[in-house]
């Protein structure tokens, strides 16, 4: 029992060592000589304006909201799904009428513009 | 498994999507009339309720009572929400929000308190409550530029959040010694069981803690003076009295119900909050001069006395509870749809700003007189026989100090009560115009004035209501 899963830490082990032996050797041996251009965030391309903390739009947390709705539904449709066979015709009226509730929610939300950017 | 003991919720369910859906449908400005829409709804689902008495039978396997104490209980949120949403729409409408979401809301509110007034189970009680409290938040803020009404918002949903994880904690204890969340199987594992493990009297205290919260008792009433005070008042007033109520409700099940063998420790704790909830609860409403904060402390007393008739644990205890419940429902409404109707024509919560309000609308400063008279208890009215039945249930059961200190504090009571009706008969308005009450909330202000003389004078009808609702949970 416990042998089958012993990959997963090996695994976990791997995955923190090779990274580190790698970026720990090209350390070691790659030339060293910074110059103002090569510090830039993007050497070629753009010039980079202004700071990076800068506010941001919090009508994403609609978004979230929304998406919590859908989420829910996943979680609750995959146990159904697996056991409406021998949970028979009610199973499945019932959760036509989950479906229809979180629809009701889904539309407020669009009607109410939720969706709308601004 | 049958469905049809369900009806009241499921009926409720449909009310609040049906609304939902119409106030989709229907243009901004046409939507005033949903208000009526969901009192009509209510009261139709009140009435179907009362053929649900004497059925006592439980739904999904024991997990949901559909019992008459329930019953009483969803009666009595259902009046609650009818008059409310009677009351309020003059209010709602003058806070310019959308319209039809407001009673959305309160119908949900009022079915999570449903839910938790016939769970027989931990996790369908916490369900209902998250259901209630959730839906509490949002109307709490619902007045978005308001600042002070935001402010009540977000403190009730950190505190509650809180004191939901406190009840929460409690309850996983509880299982986690017993091994069920079915409240009538823990009493039998816990007889099994013995004696108390120290986990178990965590568990227990932190239950008494988070409904603690939730029925505003001191030291857990810090919360209620701001959220009374910053909501819109249509919900406070259906924040005091059916969120109390159904929690009440839910406690009383939790504790009659599982912890029966130990009743004389969780007694003793009930005590103690009792007598000081009743202590501070008064004296702090003397220095009141907002309206809405001297009602919420009123508020935070009267959840005292309601305490004592869960400490009776016993039939006449319970009766006393509903009872209470039931007039302190009509009185704290009235109460509040004055203040609602005063502030909507005014946009003043002052006592000062009260003044000479009798000349102004005396059918206001009779409701609010009557009102609160009754929940001092003085004799005509209602809240002297519901004080009746709370003291004398526990008055020969060694609690005679309490009942002492009840009655000293009822009397204290009389005087902040009296003083906002000497400001209102007594002082010259500031301002002549006569108020402009709607018809809605006329009637909810008539019903509740007659309701409260009709049941102090004559207390019959709702006693045998409360008999059967206490006698259906000591069968």
């Amino acid at each position: 029992m416990l042998t089958e899963y012993s990959g997963i830490p090996i695994i976990i082990v791997w995955a923190i060592v090779f990274p580190a032996l790698i970026l720990g050797a090209s350390k070691l041996f790659h030339p060293k000589n910074p110059t103002p251009v090569k510090l830039q965030t993007y050497e070629c391309g753009l010039e980079t304006q202004g700071d990076t903390w800068v506010q941001f739009k919090i009508s994403y947390f609609m978004y979230a909201l929304v998406f919590v709705a859908f989420d829910v539904e996943t979680v609750f449709l995959y146990p159904w799904a697996i056991k409406f066979q021998s949970l028979g015709l009610f199973a499945i009226v019932e959760m036509f009428v989950f479906i229809a509730i979180l629809l009701v929610g889904f539309w407020y939300a669009w009607k109410e513009g939720a969706l709308e950017w601004m | 498994m049958d469905l049809s003991l369900l009806t009241i919720e499921i009926a409720t369910v449909l009310l609040a999507i049906g609304v939902l859906v119409i106030g989709l449908l229907i243009p901004r400005e046409q939507r005033f009339g949903l208000g009526y829409l969901v009192t009509i709804g209510l009261a139709i689902i009140l009435f179907v309720s009362f053929g649900y008495y004497g059925i006592n039978a439980t739904a999904f396997e024991g997990m949901y009572y559909v019992d008459d104490f329930s019953i009483f209980f969803k009666q009595l949120i259902l009046v609650a929400a009818v008059l409310v949403t009677l009351a309020a729409t003059l209010y709602v409408k003058k806070m310019g929000t959308n319209y039809g979401e407001f009673f959305v809301m309160t119908v949900f509110a009022a079915l999570g308190m449903m839910v938790l007034s016939s769970a027989g189970e931990f996790i369908t009680l916490y369900l209902g409550l998250e259901t209630m409290t959730i839906s509490f938040y949002i109307l709490t803020g619902f007045k978005k530029n308001d600042s002070k009404s935001a402010e009540a918002g977000i403190k009730y949903l950190i505190l509650g959040a809180m004191s939901s994880g406190i009840l929460l904690y409690g309850l996983s204890l509880v299982y986690g010694m017993t091994g069920t969340t079915v409240i009538s199987e823990v009493a039998v594992k816990l007889a099994e069981m013995g004696s108390l493990s120290p986990a178990m009297v965590v568990g227990m205290v932190f239950l008494v803690a988070g409904f603690g919260f939730k029925i505003s008792a001191v030291p857990f009433q810090m919360w209620s003076p701001d959220v009374y005070e910053g909501a819109p008042t249509p919900v406070t007033a259906f924040l005091a009295v059916g969120s109390k109520a159904a929690a009440f409700a839910a406690l009383i099940r939790v504790f009659m119900i599982a912890f029966p063998d130990y009743s004389l420790q969780w007694k003793m704790l009930f005590a103690a909050l009792a007598a000081l909830t009743i202590i501070i609860g008064n004296l702090v409403a003397i220095p009141q001069t907002n309206i809405k904060r001297m009602l919420a402390y009123s508020s935070i007393a009267q959840a005292g006395y309601i305490m004592t008739g869960v400490i009776a644990a016993n039939a006449a205890g319970v009766r006393g509870v509903a009872f209470y419940g039931m007039l302190y429902v009509f009185a704290t409404i009235g109460a509040f749809t004055v203040v609602m109707n005063f502030s909507a024509n005014t946009g003043s919560d002052e006592i000062r700003d009260y003044a000479g309000l009798a000349r102004r609308s005396p059918l206001l400063a009779a409701v609010l007189t009557v009102c609160l008279l009754s929940m001092a208890g003085i004799p005509p009215l209602a809240g002297f026989a519901g004080k009746f039945y709370l003291f004398s249930s526990i008055v020969d059961q060694g609690y005679l100090w309490l009942v002492i200190i009840g009655l000293l504090m009822s009397m204290a009571s009389v005087y902040y009560y009296l003083s906002v009706a000497k400001v209102m008969y007594m002082a010259d308005p500031v301002d002549d115009s006569p108020i402009v009450v709607p018809a809605g909330a006329k009637a909810v202000l008539l019903i509740t004035m007659i309701v409260t003389v009709f049941l102090g004078v004559y207390p019959q009808p709702l006693s045998v209501l409360a008999n059967l609702a206490a006698n259906s949970l000591f069968f």
